[in-house]
């Protein structure tokens, strides 16, 4: 088991080096905007914007700034400078991360938790009016993007612009370390949010994977061993029918880590994504670089993360 | 150089969809007449509101969905960051709230003494005006002397100076270090020498943030860095400051990029030595957010502004339920189609005329909100600038292809076949490039603008891509040679004629180095003989009647097609008694605001 992990990590390695390779290599081939003369702005002198270049870097050849940020990476733990702020991105990144780890993880117990229970009854009772409502309603929420969603619940609840004045709005989140009940409070209708099409998405895959699993030999045994269904259900056919949840689980959670974008623009949440959008607007693509970096850090983690767990929830898995 | 308000795109505005032609009914007009403002009743204007306020004290909230570009006076050049910068520092000149044309003395005691022939400026600094902390001194003309020499800091990079100031002697050469033509023979007065006549310009921009004093034994190793810090430990001279800790540093304390700002009372302010009322005790400024999110909640909210940009929708709600919170500023800018006038086919004057005889240009408007938001542009110069009726006023100068703001394809064909083309339509197989912008509602003007091209029978290539791409890769880049741009514009720092035709369309201002802003390549020689003549003229009017001369020699050459002089929408709560600053797209200021 420790074999395998080592060799998983380091294969993450390699594809995070393969990653950021191909970033930098995208933001360059691009048609996207020159920092040097944005950071210069208009009719500037060549002699300031060529020190300007020279101060970014990007005087030098592509391959030669490809090895001193790698370099800066692998010995530093360095993911460069703002070209427009001059600030470190490292220091950006963990300046805005708790925000958005607040969001992700916080919308995907709601999302994970929703969804399982929905996906269960469901299973359980399949063809049956509640379970035709659940999937529709699964439908719904599946369809229903992420901004519009947003906006809606904000013109609904919201407690400054909604029709039922009910839970804090837009702009009203505080860290957790600063208020942990406006913390809370504040992340009610961004968590439904996040939560909302995923939900939707869990409970069908739960639904159908749990209706596969409920039909095998062994759940017969358990049952004619005498076992209570809940004991069935739960220990035999959840505990089997959940390793596609997981999956999916690690890289939903991986992915919106790096771009809950909307929903922290409507909610006004100073996360990873808003950063990323801002750097994207002005061209500073050490800050997009380190985004994109640590966003697939995550899928890479939460991937392994997730071998692990199968070893653990469904014996039939070992590695070696 | 100049500020334009261009460089973050309103991306989410795009579920704003339709709201453009939804608004564009609430002030369009039926008749093409153009009368100018036209602000709806109970609308406020900059113009005409009362510039007394509601009571002092208490904290104002801002919502922008846009961050501040710099917070450092010497580098602040965007209309976003004025309104912080005027009133956390004194320039030696600003200009009062209704006021785009007669500055007011500031850090100076009284106006610019100028010498007969042009080339001396001497300016009295005013007396007892302190840092706030940690430096806490007398301001000094020194201060304000290392404030112009460090624009010239690579390290400050101001985008002005060589346009403004090239005149003061060593000013070209000057790296930030001392300059020979600024010069201070005592506590208290400044001097400038210059090289040429203009001193006329060169005060004329002492307005900008960059003449607001910097203490240069604080300053010093903060410029010293790459880039300079000095704007994340910066000293106030206003009434208010960034929010600092004891060491004097801004950042993380009274600004954290991308999240919000603080500006409090600045404790060394002197009343008695301004003209400000500072009614406001604190503004608490949030960055980031949704546009339509906030304008409803500052239209619905307390004690709040919004003070970039409202979405398109905001503006209809608050045209049609909340009137009064609804300000609307000309001086706002313009819009124009660069043509290309160097290489191409539009190096024919007749081809351009054409172009600009086909354009609907109402129809160009109405995308972008209808007359409550745009004045249908007829020449270059702005209303509100001086020179504007001279140039023509509302209506414009009298010239066939300016008639029809709809379009007049019989116009247009008399021009297709001066310029060579007997059938009326282009025949000639160049395929147009077209870059526009990304956003809303620049793609559906971009539309307009190519579809009137290929009624004239141009084949074209339609190219949209982010607003500061369209800028920094395509049309402000000279190799790349684009035949049109639908949707650049600009924005003048100050009331001056100069300001507002030098840069666009003097092609000795031509620069290949992508910070190019004479989108269309205007390079006519005859006009930009006459911009350097007209620059070193003295007097107001004579001045103003200089650059509107020039102003309809371009019209004449069709340099450009022009379609909007902009009008900036602003909002408010109910409880706040906004005043805007005509001089800066009706921004509101911080200094005359205050709480009902």
């Amino acid at each position: 088991m420790i074999n395998y992990i080592v060799r998983r990590l380091l294969w993450g390695l390699v594809l995070l080096i393969a990653v950021t390779a191909l970033i930098f290599i995208l933001f360059r081939v691009l048609p996207t905007a020159d920092p040097a003369t944005l950071r210069a702005g208009r009719l500037q002198s060549p002699k300031i914007i060529a020190e300007i270049r020279a101060d970014l870097g990007l005087d030098k050849s592509l391959p030669a700034q490809f090895w001193i940020y790698l370099k800066g990476i692998l010995l530093h733990f360095n993911l460069g400078y703002s070209y427009y702020s001059g600030a470190s991105v490292k220091s950006l990144l963990f300046d805005r991360l708790p925000a958005t780890v607040s969001l992700v993880l916080g919308g995907a117990v709601v999302w994970v938790t929703a969804g399982m229970t929905v996906g269960i009854l469901s299973a359980l009772r399949p063809r049956s009016r509640r379970d035709r409502a659940s999937m529709g309603g699964a439908l719904l929420l599946v369809s229903a993007p992420e901004y519009w969603l947003g906006l809606i619940v904000l013109y609904l609840f919201a407690a400054d612009i909604g029709q039922l004045r009910i839970f804090p709005g837009s702009g009203s989140y505080v860290p957790l370390t600063t208020d942990p009940v406006k913390w809370f409070t504040s992340l009610l209708l961004p968590w439904f949010v996040v939560a909302a099409g995923n939900a939707a998405i869990y409970a069908r895959l739960m639904r159908s994977s749990l209706i596969e699993t409920m039909g095998q030999d062994y759940i017969r045994t358990a049952r004619a061993k005498g076992l209570s269904e809940r004991r069935v259900v739960m220990h035999h056919g959840v505990r089997a029918a959940i390793n596609p949840i997981l999956t999916i689980l690690a890289l939903d959670v991986g992915v919106l880590l790096g771009s809950a974008v909307l929903v922290e623009t409507v909610f006004n949440i100073p996360g990873i994504g808003r950063l990323n959008y801002d750097a994207i607007t002005h061209a500073d693509f050490p800050i997009i670089q380190g985004t994109v970096l640590m966003a697939a850090l995550f899928i890479i983690v939460a991937n392994i993360l997730v071998d692990i767990a199968y070893a653990y929830l469904d014996p039939r898995v070992r590695y070696s | 150089m100049f500020s334009i308000r261009t460089i973050l795109p309103a991306l989410l505005a795009l579920a704003a969809g339709g709201a453009a032609l939804a608004l564009a009914a609430c002030g369009s007009s039926s008749s093409s007449a153009n009368t100018g403002l036209n602000t709806p009743q109970g609308v406020l204007t900059p113009a005409n509101e009362p510039q007394s306020g509601g009571h002092r004290g208490g904290t104002l909230t801002v919502l922008n969905h846009t961050d501040f570009e710099h917070i450092d006076p010497g580098t602040s050049y965007f209309s976003n960051d004025y309104e912080a910068m005027y009133a956390t520092q004194r320039p030696l000149y600003s200009y009062k709230p209704n006021n785009v044309t007669t500055p007011t003395p500031d850090m100076a005691e009284s106006d610019p003494q100028i010498s007969s022939d042009g080339k001396n400026i001497t300016i009295h600094i005013r007396h007892g005006v302190h840092f706030s902390p940690p430096v806490n001194r007398e301001v000094t003309s020194a201060d304000v002397a290392y404030a112009l020499e460090r624009a010239a800091n690579p390290n400050v990079a101001n985008p002005y100076y060589l346009g403004y100031l090239g005149a003061v002697e060593g000013v070209p050469k000057a790296n930030g270090g001392p300059v020979p033509g600024i010069r201070t023979p005592n506590k208290y007065t400044l001097e400038l020498h210059l090289t040429e006549p203009k001193a006329q310009l060169v005060a004329a921009s002492l307005v900008l943030p960059y003449s607001a004093a910097v203490p240069a034994d604080y300053a010093k190793r903060f410029d010293a860095q790459k880039p300079s810090e000095y704007g994340n430990y910066q000293v106030a001279t206003g009434p208010y400051m960034f929010k600092a800790n004891a060491e004097g540093k801004v950042l993380g304390t009274g600004y954290q990029p991308g999240k919000s700002a603080t500006l409090v009372r600045n404790p060394n302010w002197n009343a008695s030595t301004d003209f400000r009322p500072a009614y406001l005790d604190q503004i608490n400024i949030q960055i980031g957010g949704d546009t339509n999110v906030i304008g409803r909640q500052v239209l619905e909210g307390s004690h709040m502004i919004q003070n970039d940009t409202p979405a398109q929708s905001i503006v209809k709600l608050a045209y049609e339920k909340f009137r009064s919170q609804l300000e609307i500023s000309p001086n706002a800018g313009d819009h124009y189609i660069a043509i290309n006038n160097s290489k191409g086919p539009f190096t024919n004057v007749n081809l351009r005329k054409a172009y600009w005889a086909a354009l609907d240009r109402e129809a160009m408007n109405k995308a972008r909100g209808g007359s409550l938001v745009t004045i249908l542009m007829t020449h270059y110069l702005w209303p509100e600038t001086p020179g504007f009726e001279a140039a023509g006023g509302y209506a414009g100068p009298k010239v066939d292809y300016n008639e029809h703001p709809q379009g007049d394809m019989a116009v247009a064909e008399k021009y297709m076949k001066l310029a060579g083309y007997p059938s009326g339509k282009y025949t000639g197989g160049k395929t147009l490039t077209v870059v526009g912008s990304t956003g809303n509602p620049e793609p559906e003007d971009a539309q307009i603008a190519t579809q009137a091209l290929n009624k004239l029978g141009f084949k074209t290539k339609l190219n949209l891509v982010d607003k500061s791409v369209m800028y920094s890769k395509y049309c402000g880049v000279v190799s790349e040679a684009i035949d049109v741009c639908p949707n650049v514009g600009w924005v003048a720092d100050f009331g001056d004629a100069q300001a507002v035709l030098n840069v666009p369309f003097n092609g000795k201002l031509i620069v290949a180095n992508g910070t190019n802003s004479n989108w269309g390549l205007v390079n006519h020689q005859k006009i930009n003989e006459a911009m350097t003549a007209a620059e070193k003229v003295q007097g107001k009017e004579a001045r103003a009647n200089a650059w509107a001369n020039i102003d309809r020699e371009l019209v004449g050459e069709a340099v450009a097609v022009p379609y909007d002089w902009d009008k900036q929408a602003q909002i408010q709560s109910k409880d706040v008694a906004g005043v805007g600053d005509l001089w800066n797209i009706g921004s509101w200021d911080y200094n005359y605001t205050s709480l009902k």
